[in-house]
């Protein structure tokens, strides 16, 4: 079971591998594709502002830097669609990630993507993105047909749900899962809005909305539902705020605030997960360093064989906030 | 080109809508507008509705995955006016694969036996696969979940007003389309036995004529989907708060006694009166009279096959 770690900048390769990186994950948007489709149509799952790498030049300088220190860098091609017209480029753009740059593996989530790739029979290896919504063991085994190494698997997915595509699974791919960071209020395969700048997150735009309430065919609400309704739609705007990040905040300490999946790391070590992902390329160096450092923790005393629980209550003393780790809003899983 | 009902039961099948009678459905009523204004369109475009086609089933919510004893009331219903059947499915955890599986079996024997062909929408990869393997009679359909074109009313309906500055014209361009303009993926799902597909009309307008014709193209209508996601704000309704907007958490069909309108006041654009409904775990948005006319235009111009009615939003149980 590996800590996968996002990264945007050389300069954050060492810091982050020498606290315990095992696998980077990073994104770059060209600059050709930056004036052909500007912020309207992003090549990956991050906006083209601030959450990938810069250049060509400085991609290379990652994945031989990590390499040099035995660690494999992924790169995301995880737009949930590409036209015709933009294939051919993503396609190129494949091509020179792998033969060029060497990585070692591409993060998909188009279905027609998937087909161009098997067929290239590239080096780089194919993870599956989350964005492709393998919510049951019959689609995992559907994207299998993709020969991918990896698939990721949605946020949604509980951990009896990951255990039985594990098991299912196990000796014919590796599953990797959430565990930090930047949840998301909706089925993200099944979500058509944008983040682009100008409007932000759906889901949070929405906690900006007015809403009215209506009884079902146009019957009158009673009172006592009305006060119901409204309440539960403030605890709804409550747990939006958990998703991101307690409002993009972080502790005392500096550790940041977010879904987070710490507690559920015993099962995933004894189901046989792959991989851990934390979550937030755009993010500063230090969020990176500070989340990277709890995961290691509880990694580390997992592989070290502490029971379960004594890891759950280190989980929660390392936030040193048992309100939130309480709310229950908090958690990618429920343990 | 064919129209489609997608009937909440047995009960609301017909052979025939008359404009007046889409716009006094019996519906929620803010969903009257857009309601009034599907039906003065179709009225203009093609007098009145008649359907040589019966949809039945739920598209976003493992949880209103219908029974077969109502599955079969509805076969019942649409033999007697003589409408084949288009069953929908929904994204599924391994719990709604199960679900699904008496309610297929159900629909294969009605195919065999009864020699009505029956469709199956899939928006999960995994019914495709159940169905290819276990249910080979039935015919599978692509859902509109499984294309991913952008559908967000706050800012692709503003794009072709502001496209100068929000995006250039390839970007506008490549809005419309989806990877639905390739031949190697309708090959891929054409090989899966899939000749046809169902889409959403876009916010900022849909370009029909560069999809393969290996397909036949369906296109729902007057409401279109946003988001869904399988943390409903309704199943946690009575709940203690901790216990909330879990995925997978007992439901027990609080979405059918309410709807939610949300009103974009906080646009940074002029589109301050762009509504979004809520109803169980999915977002969707009312068709514009842009949207309504560029469909039908594209409809007489022969490059759609089919066209689902829905007159309410498509989440009941």
């Amino acid at each position: 079971m590996k800590i996968l770690t996002p990264i945007k900048a050389y300069d954050e390769l060492e810091m982050l591998a020498e606290n315990g990186a095992e696998e980077f994950y990073c994104g770059i948007t060209p600059r050709e594709w930056l004036e052909r489709y500007t912020g309207a149509f992003w090549l990956n799952r991050r906006s083209p502002k601030g959450g990938g790498l810069e250049s060509f030049a400085e991609l290379r300088q990652v994945v031989d830097g990590a390499h040099a220190r035995g660690i494999p860098v992924f790169i995301t091609l995880n737009a949930p669609h590409y036209t015709t017209e933009q294939m051919s480029y993503v396609m190129r753009l494949a091509r020179t990630l792998d033969e060029e740059i060497g990585v070692d593996a591409l993060i998909v989530a188009d279905i027609n993507l998937l087909i161009q790739l098997s067929e290239a029979k590239l080096r780089a290896q194919i993870h599956i993105s989350s964005l492709a919504a393998a919510l049951n063991v019959e689609a995992v085994r559907f994207l299998l047909n993709f020969g991918p190494s990896r698939i990721v698997l949605p946020r949604s997915v509980t951990i009896p749900e990951i255990e039985t595509i594990v098991t299912a699974v196990r000796d014919e791919v590796e599953i990797e899962v959430f565990m930090l960071n930047d949840g998301c209020a909706f089925e993200e395969g099944f979500c058509s809005t944008t983040h682009h700048h100008s409007v932000g997150a759906f889901c949070t735009s929405l906690s900006g909305m007015e809403a009215e309430f209506e009884g079902n065919r146009g019957q009158s609400l009673t009172f006592r539902q009305t006060v119901r309704l409204k309440r539960n739609l403030t605890h709804y705007r409550e747990y939006v705020w958990y998703l991101n990040g307690n409002g993009c905040g972080a502790t005392a300490k500096g550790l940041p605030y977010g879904p987070c999946g710490l507690c559920a790391i015993p099962d995933f070590y004894r189901i046989g997960v792959a991989s851990l992902k934390i979550v937030g390329r755009e993010s500063g160096a230090l969020k990176k360093l500070a989340s990277l450092k709890m995961v290691h923790d509880i990694v580390t005393r997992t592989r070290e064989g502490v029971p379960k629980l004594h890891v759950i209550e280190r989980s929660r003393a390392l936030r040193q906030t048992p309100e939130h780790c309480d709310a229950g809003f908090m958690c990618y899983y429920k343990v | 080109m064919e129209w489609s009902i997608h009937a909440a039961d047995a009960s609301d099948i017909r052979a025939r809508l008359s404009p007046e009678e889409i716009r006094h459905s019996e519906s929620d009523s803010k969903l009257t507008p857009a309601l009034a204004l599907v039906a003065r369109l179709i009225e203009e475009y093609f007098g009145q509705l008649e359907f040589s086609r019966c949809a039945y089933g739920t598209e976003f919510c493992e949880n209103l995955i219908p029974k077969p004893a109502a599955v079969q009331a509805v076969l019942w219903a649409a033999a007697e006016y003589g409408l084949p059947l288009t069953f929908l499915t929904p994204y599924v955890s391994d719990e709604g694969i199960e679900a699904l599986k008496p309610v297929f079996d159900l629909l294969n024997r009605s195919a065999v036996d009864g020699g009505m062909e029956c469709e199956v929408v899939f928006n999960d990869w995994g019914v495709l696969s159940l169905l290819r393997r276990e249910f080979p009679d039935l015919i599978p359909v692509q859902g509109r979940l499984l294309n991913k074109s952008l559908r967000d009313p706050r800012i692709t309906g503003v794009y072709p007003e502001t496209s100068t500055s929000l995006g250039p014209q390839t970007a506008l361009v490549n809005l419309r389309r989806s990877n639905l303009d390739s031949s190697s993926y309708i090959g891929f799902i054409s090989s899966m036995g899939v000749r046809k597909i169902e889409l959403d009309s876009l916010p900022q307008g849909i370009d029909l004529s560069q999809i393969d014709e290996r397909v036949a193209v369906g296109v729902y209508l007057p409401f279109g989907f946003t988001a869904t996601s399988r943390s409903c704000l309704a199943a946690g309704l009575h709940y203690p708060k901790r216990d909330k907007f879990q995925p997978g958490a007992p439901c027990h069909h609080e979405c059918q006694t309410h709807l939610v309108e949300y009103t974009y006041t906080n646009s940074p654009f002029e589109n301050r009166d762009q509504k979004f409904y809520l109803k169980g775990n999915t977002y969707f948005f009312a068709h514009s009279e842009a949207m309504l006319r560029s469909l039908f235009e594209q409809a007489r111009q022969g490059r759609l096959r089919r066209l689902i009615f829905q007159r309410r939003l498509p989440m009941w149980e």
